[in-house]
């Protein structure tokens, strides 16, 4: 009797447990409305019907992040059925959480980078970059013909947000990355003229070690701020950073030819004796907090950095200049970079009216300019206006802004861990001591892949 | 004959208690195993909807004979197994001898055993953070000690192989504690009486140990080496915390994330490759696989001739 009871009593506890697995209601996701995301009666979209709550990710950038909150409460405040569930990621991370979340329908607002590296004609076997395979994949909303777009430079639609002749992003900026912050203050106590060659910069920096003032930091630890600190060595080089892309894909540029050898052996010196000992060890967010305080003189980084330079010390006199990579003046008038932050709709959202008004509003002039304002971008609107500190810093060289290497490239498959033209592949920070060496490791490495792909 | 759960329909009780386990483990072990195995043949990228080729074995010569990246991979299994090798014995001897100092009856012994394995209850994110802030190279810790002897690392962030051992450190400090207390329970399960005849027969401590307290540790020895080597095969979540995706410093495990999620290329617009992922982390299993039998094969064998 106690032997069947108790059968019976797990049977019944099995069946409940799988029941209750199966059967559970399924949990609407967050945001989903009551309904199903059906207009409510009367013709009303469900955005201004029904609560909702709209899941935006946007990537880790504190300044940006900030106005973000603010416009937040100001929308939602403007649409109090609307709540902006935001959430925050580290830029490596980004285009991860955005395909597992768009896979998953669990995201409707995003933010995704200026659309870059696309494939090119003489690039073979490359597979498509991550913004298109989303697309591809019809996980992004076809934005074309709405009216916001209208606000945004026609070049910036169709460069940082379009494909196959369809819009899928608004991008909100372009940043530069080749230029470098340098503290006025330590240079005139110096008596250190703003470097404009190489030759100057390399004895700005002996001068300044020699008044034991580390000349200059980066974020180390976080890889990437070594080799984008250089990228104007690059650029006074080949400042057409596209037909450089093409040159070394079709073998009519090399890593180690003469000019080549010539960008490595100013990177060796860039990364043993302008970085200030320890910069391996600093996080890229802490790079222009170490700048700020003084601790060093100049800081090669992205005009990004400019609001928390600023938000680290208000009183702190800066100015921004192009890194000076060669010893002819004229050959570093450039500022490279890219097509930074935009927004894109996941093409499955239930909240396809309020995701829209959401852009909408943000792409509103004065809300835009507000948000250039605190980001420090270089806007995309045409009515909006440099009023920032850094703006006011590159104005002069905006007519010579590139777009970089790094927006182009793509390395053939096969191809080598060095392939790429990254300062941070010396010591101390890499394993590489002698310029040509690199180069050597670098070219053949960049070949090994163009002959498996032939 | 006798039936525990009763006769007729009662004798399936069993297999239904253990469906809910079974259905568990199929869709959240074996289903996603069986999958990666069949996308490591495809060129999937993970996004759904997007579409998926069957591409044979292109994603393994790739990744075994295509170019100098396969070299690169090469090294990362090189460097991967080096890791298992270091980390296996190194966390084996320092768990053993913690267990052995920590199972003696010394005043403040709990305390010890509990300082030696918090590391283990913290998440690799909190063990990351503490060791880059301890291992600062602008006057951290290390870097302070360091300098009373008048030289200075650049730690983490300098030579590729100064990293790669740090991280084995920080490992084997993370998971000595596991090893550590496996020993100690097995430690606890030795009769005293055995150590008395010992000494009663004239063993000294290292005879006692020798031959009494090794061989009687044998099935926390096998747990322990197992458990070590296959932990550190699959090691990649400090990698990545520790050093982020540097040359010199991959080993497989991590390779496999930061292809999977478009992450080697240092662009944020890197595609996915999850087929070729997958393909890697077949490559992975195969030879946790291989590792992981042999010598379990071998600690069987051993337990057998030691224990009957």
């Amino acid at each position: 009797m106690s032997k069947k009871f108790f059968a019976v009593l797990s049977l019944l506890a099995v069946a409940s447990m799988l029941l209750a697995a199966c059967g559970a209601p399924a949990t609407p996701a967050a945001g989903e409305p009551a309904s199903g995301g059906q207009p409510a009666s009367g013709g009303q979209p469900a955005a201004e019907a029904q609560p909702v709550t709209l899941r935006v990710l946007v990537h880790q950038n504190p300044p940006m992040v900030t106005f973000m909150e603010e416009f937040n409460k100001k929308f939602q405040a403007s649409h109090p059925n609307i709540t902006v569930d935001m959430s925050v990621v580290n830029a490596n991370d980004l285009s991860t959480v955005s395909q597992t979340r768009l896979s998953a329908n669990d995201i409707d607002v995003l933010d995704i980078f200026g659309f870059a590296n696309a494939a090119q004609p003489y690039m073979k076997q490359v597979d498509s970059p991550n913004w298109q395979q989303l697309i591809e994949a019809g996980l992004l909303m076809d934005l074309t013909g709405q009216d916001f777009l209208a606000n945004y430079d026609t070049s910036a639609i169709s460069d940082a947000g379009s494909f196959n002749g369809k819009t899928y992003a608004i991008n909100l900026g372009r940043v530069s990355y080749s230029g470098i912050y340098y503290n006025k203050k330590m240079f005139a106590d110096n008596n250190v003229k703003v470097p404009t060659t190489w030759s100057e910069l390399v004895a700005a920096c002996e001068t300044f070690k020699a008044a034991n003032i580390p000349c200059m930091t980066a974020g180390g630890k976080d890889g990437w701020p070594i080799f984008v600190g250089a990228y104007g060595l690059t650029g006074a080089i080949y400042p057409d950073q596209a037909a450089l892309v093409e040159g070394l894909w079709t073998g009519s540029i090399k890593w180690n030819d003469a000019k080549s050898l010539d960008m490595w052996t100013k990177m060796q010196v860039y990364a043993r004796d302008m970085m200030e000992e320890g910069a391996s060890g600093v996080a890229g967010d802490a790079a222009p907090g170490r700048f700020a305080s003084g601790a060093v003189a100049m800081f090669p980084g992205g005009t990004w950095y400019a609001s928390a330079i600023e938000a680290a010390d208000p009183t702190l006199d800066w100015g921004y200049i192009p890194f000076p990579g060669s010893d002819n003046a004229d050959d570093n008038k450039y500022l490279f970079g890219k097509y930074d932050q935009g927004w894109a709709i996941a093409a499955n959202t239930p909240n396809k009216e309020a995701a829209l008004l959401y852009l909408k509003e943000f792409s509103d002039p004065a809300n835009y300019q507000a948000f250039v304002d605190a980001v420090g971008f270089i806007p995309t609107q045409p009515t909006a206006k440099l009023n920032t500190k850094i703006g006011a810093e590159v104005a002069p060289y905006l007519a010579n802004f590139r777009v970089g290497y790094e927006q182009y490239w793509i390395a053939p498959k096969g191809a080598g861990q060095y392939a790429n033209p990254w300062a941070s592949y010396f010591m101390p920070f890499g394993t590489f001591d002698d310029p040509q060496a690199l180069a050597d490791q670098v070219q053949a490495d960049l070949q090994a892949g163009l002959d498996a792909v032939k | 004959m006798s039936y525990h759960f009763g006769r007729g329909w009662a004798r399936w009780t069993p297999y239904l208690l253990l469906l809910p386990g079974l259905l568990f483990y199929f869709v959240v072990a074996l289903g996603p195993s069986v999958a990666t195995a069949v996308y490591s043949f495809t060129d999937a990228t993970g996004i759904k909807g997007a579409p998926m080729h069957w591409i044979g074995f292109d994603n393994y010569r790739e990744f075994l004979f295509m170019g100098r990246a396969s070299i690169d991979n090469l090294d990362a299994l090189k460097r991967t197994l080096i890791f298992c090798i270091a980390v296996t014995f190194l966390q084996f001897a320092l768990g053993l001898l913690v267990a052995l100092l920590v199972n003696q009856n010394l005043p403040g012994s709990n305390i010890f055993r509990t300082l030696y394995f918090m590391p283990v209850i913290l998440g690799v994110v909190i063990q990351g953070l503490m060791w880059s802030l301890f291992l600062y190279p602008l006057g951290g810790p290390a870097a302070k000690l360091l300098q009373l002897f008048g030289t200075r690392s650049e730690f983490l962030g300098g030579q590729p192989s100064e990293a790669f051992a740090w991280v084995i450190a920080i490992q084997i400090w993370a998971n000595m504690g596991t090893t550590m207390m496996i020993f100690l329970a097995g430690l606890q399960t030795i009769p005293s009486e055995m150590y008395d005849a010992a000494r009663i027969d004239g063993a000294n401590t290292l005879q006692v140990f020798q031959h009494v307290t090794w061989p009687l540790l044998t099935p926390s020895v096998n747990t322990n080496l197992l458990l070590n080597i296959i932990g550190s095969l699959q090691a990649w979540q400090l990698f990545l915390v520790l050093v982020g995706y540097r040359n010199g410093t991959q080993v497989l495990g991590y390779l496999i994330y930061a292809t999977g999620f478009g992450q080697t290329s240092g662009s944020v617009t890197s595609s996915f490759r999850q087929g070729y992922a997958a393909a890697a982390s077949i490559i992975l299993f195969l030879l946790v696989l291989v590792i992981g039998m042999s010598v379990q094969y071998f600690l069987q064998r051993r337990e057998q001739r030691i224990l009957g």
